[in-house]
């Protein structure tokens, strides 16, 4: 193994085990293959919902999903971790003291974060499968067939987010463009869309084909997106200084109906002046989204008595969470602990910022139902959305404070994280798919996530702060 | 003379180590006090402790008057702190990043307070760049900044002219000594020795956590000693003990 590949795995290693030990960390993809284990348990319940081979279809689109989420992760985490860590102390920065070139960086890092998610993540979801199989009656050559090609429709997800950072990396504007062009060009398509389509994605039809077409296919599709991002690779230059006016001070003005504007104005102003700008929101909500829009909408065709809008709302609440990441990735409480200034306030400064940036995910809400002709299912979708991202995000806090998208990954925290989140989302489609006029009821939990955010104040205040 | 800061037995822990061991320190209106100490002897560590940043293990700690454990956010609201690593955020300019503190402080002529700064420490040209595309200099003189914007009675200033010019350096210190005259008064850390001798008008030395010292500098003269030649005398019987 090449040295530097070699150093950036160990670094990712001690970077996430020096956070919150080496146990916890380690112990994280037991509790992945304990999941899977449960969950693949389940299959033959699912089965009487779904046929087993569009269970598949959708796990396979699952694995993509998540080398796109990946994928748009790996573009900004740089940026991240140089403000966390600093730039010098990291070896994706060492292009820069040592002679080393910007690519042959990059490509060791894009190989580690495949090796990374690969063990981390895929390998313990088929260790769990692989336990579940004398009681699901899956047999071995099919286990390995689904090993093959779950990877590499994760690999194909990776590959083609990395593709799509490089565009965007080049030209945002072009990007946007071809985005438009693509949901324009989408929409008489949309009416042809249907699972035979969805079925050829060539990954899964390598699984069912069994054919050397399909892996060459499924290779390419992977080689190809992944070279051009690194030929075209764009390196950023620490070197330029970008300048702007006094943006703070005028926003700060536009937002005094909340109670920290100035907080609020930071972090927005966090949001557009960091790597990729806006886009990040594209990337990481709107992309997972849209994908998750697509898979609904193919795959409730299979479950009649499903409402998309109202599924589609739960799901989205879930997702939007993930916009309070982003809200925290941008600073760290060593930038105020020299300042009055609490966690609490940091905390409810950055709820005021996700209120506003919820105003996203709603107005998408309402486009799906124009889109879908549920208009009368608005007012039920926009609730439960409301009380899933709000409670969604208190747990989040409550476990993570200031640090989601570090301390979910330590297994215990995440564990907890699932156990509180998911039942919850489960019940809720299951309540719409039995009446969806008891989602009415669903705004209970906007009540528990107060109650939750009250004490996660108090938790965080209490604490000595982390130092990451 | 009223004492502005109090300590009495103060003990950091951190796993194993004791970082702070047993310090009690009282430091009057009016003096520029010298904490020096080896890298890491606990210097920041005891800032850190005496603005309420970190929990102690025992001990008691108060400044002007307050309980700092009971009270760190009333704490910090009074005094200025200088830490020893420049933290601005990333992506605020240096401009904003003054008016940012002054909201934070609910201070009025922000915009006179934050352009006074801005000339004195001679960055005018650098407010609009990026926190995160400053050098380290530039940051510093920020972090300096902030620290005495809303004019503090207290100041605890961690290695504060480490990364500055000559130039700066001189209208830092003479800016410090014209503080204390006025009534301000300064807790100052730094293994920079000159400076201390140059600026401080007492000092205590820490090593291991420990104060192994203590006294004015015209003690240190009187008895014809030279700063640097008592530090290091100090430290080594402190290592050899």
């Amino acid at each position: 193994m090449p040295e530097i590949l070699k150093s950036m795995i160990k670094e990712e290693w001690r970077l996430h085990s020096t956070m919150f030990g080496s146990l916890m960390f380690a112990l994280f993809p037991v509790m992945i293959a304990i999941f899977s284990f449960a969950g693949s348990l389940f299959l033959p319940l699912f089965e009487t919902i779904m046929p087993a081979g569009k269970i598949v279809l959708l796990v396979h689109y699952v694995f993509v999903l998540f080398g796109l989420s990946v994928g748009g992760l790996g573009l900004f985490s740089r940026e991240v971790m140089n403000r966390r860590f600093g730039q010098a102390s990291l070896l994706a920065y060492s292009s820069r003291n040592l002679p080393v070139s910007e690519r042959k960086i990059f490509l060791n890092f894009f190989i580690k974060d495949v090796i990374y998610y690969f063990l981390f993540w895929i390998v313990p979801f088929m260790a769990g499968l692989a336990f579940a199989m004398p009681f699901i009656y899956i047999g071995f050559d099919y286990f390995l067939m689904l090993f093959l090609t779950l990877s590499l429709s994760f690999l194909i997800g990776l590959s083609a987010m990395f593709f799509l950072s490089t565009v965007f990396a080049h030209s945002s504007r072009f990007f946007v463009a071809a985005l438009v062009l693509a949901a324009l060009a989408g929409i008489p398509l949309a009416g042809y869309f249907s699972i035979d389509l969805l079925s050829y994605l060539p990954s899964f039809f390598l699984l069912v084909s069994r054919s050397w077409e399909q892996l060459a296919v499924s290779l390419l599709l992977i080689i190809i997106p992944s070279a051009i991002s690194i030929i075209f690779l764009k390196a950023d230059f620490p070197e330029r200084k970008k300048v702007y006016r006094n943006s703070l001070v005028p926003l700060s003005g536009k937002l005094g109906f909340s109670s920290n504007p100035h907080f609020v104005s930071k972090d927005l102003l966090d949001l557009q002046r960091s790597e990729g700008g806006p886009g990040k929101i594209i990337f990481s909500f709107i992309f997972p989204v849209a994908f998750i829009w697509m898979i609904l909408f193919v795959f409730l065709n299979l479950i009649p008595i499903a409402n998309f809008l109202l599924i589609f709302s739960i799901l989205m609440g879930m997702i939007a969470s993930s916009v309070y990441d982003w809200l925290t990735e941008y600073d760290t409480f060593a930038s105020y602990a020299f300042l009055p200034v609490r966690i609490s306030e940091l905390i409810r400064s950055k709820i005021s910022g996700y209120a506003i940036l919820n105003q996203v995910p709603l107005a998408i809400l309402v486009l799906a139902a124009f889109w879908t002709g549920s208009l009368s299912y608005l007012f039920a979708g926009a609730l439960v959305f409301l009380s899933v991202s709000s409670y969604s995000l208190s747990i989040k806090i409550y476990l993570t404070g200031l640090y989601p998208s570090i301390l979910l990954y330590n297994a215990k925290i995440f564990l907890v994280y699932l156990l509180l989140g998911i039942p919850v989302m489960l019940a809720l489609i299951f309540i719409s798919i039995f009446n969806p006029l008891y989602l009415l009821a669903s705004p209970v939990l906007i009540p528990v996530s107060l109650y939750v955010i009250k004490k996660s104040c108090m938790k965080w205040d209490g604490k000595e702060q982390l130092a990451f | 003379m009223e004492h502005v800061i109090e300590t009495k037995n103060l003990v950091k822990k951190f796993g194993d180590l004791t970082a702070v061991n047993n310090v009690s320190l009282s430091i009057k209106k009016g003096e520029l006090f010298g904490l020096l100490g080896p890298n890491g002897s606990g210097k920041t560590t005891t800032v850190k402790l005496l603005t309420g940043q970190l929990k102690p293990a025992g001990g008691d700690a108060r400044i002007l008057g307050i309980d700092v454990f009971r009270n760190p956010i009333k704490v910090r609201d009074l005094v200025g702190i200088m830490p020893e690593q420049e933290t601005p955020p990333s992506f605020l300019t240096a401009e904003e990043y003054l008016h940012f503190v002054c909201k934070i402080r609910k201070l009025k002529n922000a915009e006179n307070r934050c352009d006074k700064w801005l000339k004195f420490l001679e960055f005018e040209n650098q407010k609009d760049v990026l926190c995160k595309d400053l050098s380290r200099g530039t940051r510093q003189k920020l972090m300096f900044a902030q620290t005495f914007i809303h004019e503090p009675k207290v100041a605890f200033i961690d290695e504060p002219l480490i990364n500055l010019d000559p130039i700066i350096q001189r209208k830092v210190k003479d800016y410090l000594k014209v503080y204390v005259r006025k009534g301000g008064t300064i807790f100052f850390c730094t293994h920079v020795l000159e400076i201390a001798e140059e600026i401080c008008t007492r000092i205590g030395i820490i090593d291991r956590g420990k104060i192994i010292y203590e006294g004015t500098l015209k003690d240190i003269r009187r008895k014809k000693q030279h700063l640097e030649g008592l530090f290091l005398k100090l430290v080594r019987e402190d290592r050899d003990a």
